[in-house]
């Protein structure tokens, strides 16, 4: 099962401030573990909302708002992607996050979609042009 | 520059577990991606589960402390995304505009952090970084 763990954001994050030495260390161990143990897809970090930008839907047509965007504990300051068995393993690796600056921070952790979780909306036709999909994207890497 | 189109559902926040989107939805999405694919801008996407289904853990006096979903206080939540490479960030958000998306949904433009984004001492202790996603068969962004 894939998970993503959802790093949110907080005023040091939406601040751009950089962790110390200290926690980039003891971040840079844990990615390693996560790696060695075989869980790790991938790891990315988000630059602040006030770089960003929102695209809304109302009345068909999209309009852009530039950030920052005020909920900051809603947003997301960046994420892991993990293989594991279970929802309890993640949860277990998510408690083992580093944490030596004592900043206040929190994961969502979310289960990915996968074909298979889909019933008979996703047609044979909508499984194949999504698996043809993934396969030209893979092949790109 | 690689950029993350964060899809935030309006409403998904308190969505049940088993909560698929219909087969008209999926269509039209599935259209989008191809959209993107040819373009050759499409590193990665994925949907998500329902909060209902998952856990928040929190760190409170430096101990975990987990929570299980639905989160009351959750005003908004990810129900998916996409990692484009573009060239610019007016690139992304065009791109994020062409979205079949319906009136309930936004779409969050977010810049992904690079390793030369980073001033050089952070480098040096983030070094072997990369590396790292590589031994585990994926590269940046994948």
């Amino acid at each position: 099962m894939k998970f993503m763990i959802i790093m949110k954001a907080n005023k040091d994050t939406e601040a751009g401030v950089m962790p110390s030495e200290q926690a980039l260390t003891q971040m840079g161990n844990f990615n390693e573990e996560l790696v060695n143990a075989g869980i790790m897809l991938a790891g990315e970090g988000l630059h602040p909302s006030s770089k960003g930008a929102r695209v809304k839907f109302s009345g068909g047509k999209p309009a852009v708002t530039d950030g920052p965007f005020s909920e900051t504990k809603e947003l997301i300051a960046g994420f892991w992607m993990w293989e594991v068995k279970s929802k309890e393993e993640a949860v277990e690796w998510a408690k083992r996050i580093p944490n030596p600056d004592g900043t206040d921070f929190e994961v969502e952790i979310r289960q990915v979609f996968a074909a298979e979780d889909f019933g008979a909306e996703f047609t044979p036709e909508a499984r194949e042009q999504e698996e043809r999909l993934r396969e030209r994207i893979a092949s790109k890497q | 520059m690689r950029f993350m189109m964060l899809m935030i559902p309006k409403g998904y926040e308190t969505a049940a577990p088993g909560t698929v989107p219909d087969a008209a939805a999926v269509a039209a999405m599935m259209k989008y991606n191809e959209s993107l694919q040819k373009a050759g801008v499409l590193l990665a996407l994925d949907g998500l589960h329902p909060p209902s289904t998952g856990a928040r853990v929190t760190f409170p006096g430096g101990k975990p402390k987990v929570t299980d979903g639905p989160f009351a206080e959750a005003k908004e939540v990810l129900g998916g995304y996409w990692m484009i490479q573009v060239k610019s960030r007016e690139e992304a958000i065009e791109w994020a505009s062409r979205c079949p998306a319906s009136e309930n949904e936004i779409i969050e433009v977010r810049q992904v952090q690079e390793m030369s984004d980073f001033p050089p001492d952070v480098q040096e202790a983030a070094a072997g970084f990369a590396e790292m996603q590589m031994k585990s068969g994926h590269s940046p962004g994948a």
